[in-house]
């Protein structure tokens, strides 16, 4: 009975914040949709420009947010075998198109292997999303102007299944030492204002793990001052569910 | 000039549509607040608008069930489904929809598809 309740409530609450995310996304649309009208007009400042330009980028990163929190809901619920395959080639070229667009005051390139035509991994959007999540937390732990990202890929195996296992790397990343080895349980209860820091990161952690691998974050060159930073997500290949 | 009918039940997004496809140039003929509006102005119109903007979360008769009813009156009608619902997609297309734009989106990703569609 009080399990039954305890679902009720759960699910009550699954609609509230699907209704409440529809919400948000269809006023960032508006919002969005102003600020490109006043980026129309030709008679704005180059400040005025700058201002406006910064706000659409935070529009996204608000929409990326509600996409998260959604994508949470949905996959929650699920087993990775319940999640269809996706293609991995496609989610980091669409996460490279997105993440350049999210920051248009900084240079931002993103290297992505050459590889077979299509590198299928179990989870449907959420592949995608956790790539793109990936991208936009190390932009974040980047402050140069000017940011080159690496992408590579390579097939593991482990405990008798096979994975694609994507590094992403940045030389200029500067790595909280908080971002090491730690849940989201730890560096909430530690301190919840760290974790909203490295939000992000803890996100591609969770989500890589409901995805049925792992995410691991680590110094790039730690023998080096400056010791850049190293993400790697571990993503079960299709049909090993 | 490429005719549009937008259709959403947000009066806001319907005024910044307005507004903007207004601006770039093209007519709005007609907006709908819900599916059956927009399946009841779309049949009672005798010139078809060149592309209809669809939402999909509408009271009583949502966008993937309007734009199947559309399309089985004039198979040839352009639908482009614009929604925060990404998952529905596959559904929208499935219904006839020639592109699907997720919320929010650039007015310039919907201005390249309106092109795109109105010239094929």
């Amino acid at each position: 009975m009080q399990a039954k309740t305890s679902k009720n409530r759960e699910q009550k609450i699954a609609y509230f914040m699907d209704l409440l995310s529809h919400d948000v996304l269809n006023n960032n649309q508006a919002v969005l949709g102003y600020l490109e009208l006043i980026l129309a007009s030709s008679v704005i400042d180059k400040k005025t420009r700058k201002y406006a330009e910064k706000a659409v980028s935070h529009i996204r990163t608000s929409t990326i947010l509600v996409d998260n929190v959604k994508r949470l809901m949905v996959t929650r619920d699920l087993s990775p075998s319940e999640l269809k395959p996706t293609d991995l080639l496609a989610a980091m070229n669409g996460a490279e198109r997105e993440v350049v667009r999210m920051f248009p005051d900084r240079k931002i390139g993103v290297k992505i292997p050459a590889g077979p035509k299509q590198v299928l991994v179990i989870g449907d959007g959420a592949a995608g999303d956790l790539v793109l999540n990936m991208l936009v937390s190390m932009v974040r732990l980047d402050s140069s102007n000017s940011v080159t990202l690496e992408l590579k890929m390579s097939e593991t195996v482990s405990r008798g299944r096979k994975y694609w296992q994507v590094t992403l790397a940045d030389p200029t990343a500067e790595m909280p030492k908080i971002a090491k080895d730690r849940s989201i349980e730890e560096a909430y209860d530690e301190d919840s204002s760290i974790a909203v820091k490295m939000v992000g990161i803890l996100y591609c952690r969770m989500m890589a793990e409901m995805l049925g691998g792992g995410f691991e974050v680590r110094e790039l060159n730690p023998k080096s001052e400056s010791k850049g930073a190293l993400f790697v997500a571990t993503l079960l290949q299709a049909g090993e569910a | 000039m490429t005719s549009v009918l937008i259709v959403d039940d947000e009066l806001f997004i319907v005024e910044l549509y307005r507004d903007i496809l207004q601006l770039r140039g093209y007519k709005i003929v007609g907006t709908a607040f819900d599916g059956e509006e927009a399946v009841r102005k779309y049949s009672a119109t005798p010139e078809k608008p060149d592309v209809i903007i669809m939402d999909h979360r509408m009271p009583v008769m949502n966008g993937v069930q309007a734009t199947r009813e559309i399309i089985r009156m004039n198979p040839k009608q352009k639908v482009i489904f614009v929604s925060a619902d990404v998952m529905v997609e596959k559904e929208a297309r499935d219904a006839g929809a020639v592109d699907f734009l997720p919320k929010p989106f650039r007015m310039d990703d919907l201005i390249d598809k309106m092109h795109k569609v109105s010239e094929q």
